[in-house]
């Protein structure tokens, strides 16, 4: 095809791929500006429409505000902690259990039950759960230990919703690893046997290695969800006690609705904005790198 | 004795996992007297009592219009999030479109804190009286969708042979009736697997539903909270757990039914993505 021939064609492209870009335009380049704006601006809930500059007073705030890096804090200490328990956990079941579930597909689809629940719901079922009169797992550690632990106080917040968060995201981890761990080509396991290799080197040394860009990938999801965990986190502990639970979600949402600090709330989702794109961009270009070098 | 061993540790996860689904199904179905008396798992006189409740509407708490706002918003947001993607991601697979610019651009969105968007979107949604809408709250929906329709469309439709489009542009046919007449039909099992994992999403979505909604379009997810703001007398555990249950079953059976096609996509998603 001559070059003349391709103009059209990809006119027509063009054409198919404007829906999205106009709706990606209104609904997140519009908020994008907005933020920019009001991030360097003094507003309130009386000036929205009239916001005065006021330079990069917002950002100092929120440099200044030692909540925000507590919440900063406490998004990474969350994402990475739960990111590597799951893939770890993931990763052993998802070999341990393999020759069940190759035979059985259906206790995969019990492991991934969890998956499905929303996460609000999850927290709101574990503050049943934990409940000092109604919950189960107080009960029985009265019962068969005669002591029980303030799971949601000063202490031991942090770790209970770790193992909360933990518990329902390790399937996700679980089927990913199943999924890389069964696209292993069977004449390799067949091969290294016939090698008299034992099955612990053959793991070590061949399928763990096999498996590698999946386990990476599966922890960087992990642990950008994780970091940005909000509704678990926010039905069941709220940010407390004492604002040691709080997210960089929860504080920038507790800024805007409960403090009514624009500015503040504002600044600090510009401040996330920059950081998680640059980060993404980042790894995207590493990644393609990384690509072409095999090629 | 591995196999043993195996069944032990299978049996061990799936009860871990699943404890906090079989605690409020058990809770669910205890009546008021049990609740006080027996915390345990077991259930010594089961009923039915708390569901009934829970379809009581009163003035304060109505599950009906819950269930149908999410049902609402999850179908506006999976739809328009399919229907915005399945051009797009032809245009990218087949025109090369994008491949560096939109398509990095719209899969990092499912890898950013959407938060950094809710406060300006909940002042726009103000100005354009979108607040508390079921359309207002399915169009963020379809922002939260547009990434992993679009990755699972776009890998769907590398995977066809460029012959077929080839052979329909001999015969005259523009790309958008290849689109909708060649590519859309043979790429159906892509388009439901999208739409399934879509509203699985946009029904367990809470964020939003928190910050945009406040009564006529507030979701499941958000509404059964309401259940545990007790009024008076402390928490009904009997009706917070039976509204929990009702709220998570449509993704839960939906899930169950089509788990091998998500999990397909998850992989997908993730590895490619």
């Amino acid at each position: 095809m001559t070059k003349a021939q391709q103009r059209p064609l990809i006119q027509e492209f063009r054409l198919l791929a404007t829906p999205v870009v106009l709706f990606l335009l209104v609904f997140l380049g519009f908020p994008a500006i907005v933020n920019l704006i009001y991030s360097v601006s003094d507003v309130s809930f009386e000036t929205l429409r009239q916001p005065e500059l006021s330079g990069l007073k917002n950002f100092a705030a929120v440099w200044s505000d030692s909540a925000f890096w507590q919440a900063s804090w406490f998004s990474f200490r969350f994402g990475l902690l739960t990111a590597v328990l799951e893939c770890t956990l993931g990763l052993f079941l998802a070999i341990f259990l393999s020759p069940l579930i190759e035979r059985r597909s259906w206790l995969m689809a019990i492991l991934m039950l969890p998956l499905m629940v929303a996460p609000a719901l999850v927290g709101l079922m574990y503050r049943l759960v934990l409940h000092e009169f109604v919950g189960p797992v107080p009960y029985y550690l009265w019962t068969y230990f005669g002591a029980s632990l303030s799971f949601l106080g000063p202490g031991s917040a942090f770790w209970t919703l770790v193992v909360v968060e933990t518990l329902q995201w390790t399937p996700f981890a679980l089927l990913l690893f199943y999924m890389a761990y069964q696209a292993i080509p069977s004449e390799i396991a067949e091969a290294s046997a016939m090698d008299g290799a034992k099955s612990h080197h053959r793991l070590w040394y061949i399928e763990l290695p096999l498996m590698l860009p999946t386990i990476v990938v599966a922890l960087l999801i992990r642990f950008i969800d994780g970091f940005r965990v909000f509704d678990n986190v926010y039905v069941l502990t709220g940010s407390g006690p004492g604002g040691s639970t709080a997210s960089l979600s929860i504080y920038i949402y507790e800024a805007f609705f409960k403090q009514g600090a624009i500015g503040k709330a504002v600044a600090a989702s510009v401040i996330l904005f920059v950081v998680s794109f640059a980060v993404l961009y980042g790894l995207n270009f590493i990644a393609s790198r990384r690509k072409g070098a095999i090629r | 004795m591995i196999t043993a061993l195996r069944w032990l540790a299978f049996a061990t996860a799936a009860f871990a996992m699943n404890f906090p689904i079989l605690v409020t199904l058990s809770t669910s179905l205890k009546s008021t007297r049990e609740l006080s008396t027996n915390p345990g798992l077991w259930v010594q006189a089961p009923t039915l009592d708390n569901y009934l409740a829970v379809f009581q509407v009163t003035d304060r708490l109505n599950i009906f219009l819950y269930l149908f706002n999410s049902l609402s918003v999850a179908l506006i947001g999976t739809v328009l999030a399919v229907a915005l993607a399945l051009p797009a991601a032809y245009a990218i697979a087949r025109g090369r479109l994008g491949e560096r610019t939109l398509l990095p651009f719209i899969v990092n969105l499912r890898a950013v804190p959407l938060i950094i968007f809710a406060i300006p979107l909940y002042m726009m949604f103000q100005w354009l009286a979108l607040l508390d809408t079921r359309l207002g709250l399915g169009l963020i929906l379809t922002i939260v969708n547009l990434p992993l329709a679009l990755v699972i469309l776009v890998n769907a439709i590398h995977d066809l042979p460029a012959e077929l489009d080839e052979a329909a542009l001999m015969d005259g046919a523009s790309r958008t009736q290849i689109l909708f007449r060649v590519i859309a039909p043979v790429c159906r099992p892509a388009i439901v697997t999208s739409l399934i994992f879509g509203f699985i999403t946009a029904w367990n979505e809470f964020l939003f539903g928190l910050m945009l909604t406040t009564s006529k379009a507030v979701p499941i997810t958000v509404g059964a909270s309401f259940f545990f703001a007790a009024s008076g007398g402390g928490v009904q555990w009997g009706m917070a757990s039976a509204v929990m249950i009702v709220g998570a079953l449509p993704p839960v059976l939906l899930g169950l039914i089509m788990y091998r096609q998500i999990s397909g996509s998850m992989t997908a998603g993730a590895v490619k993505g």
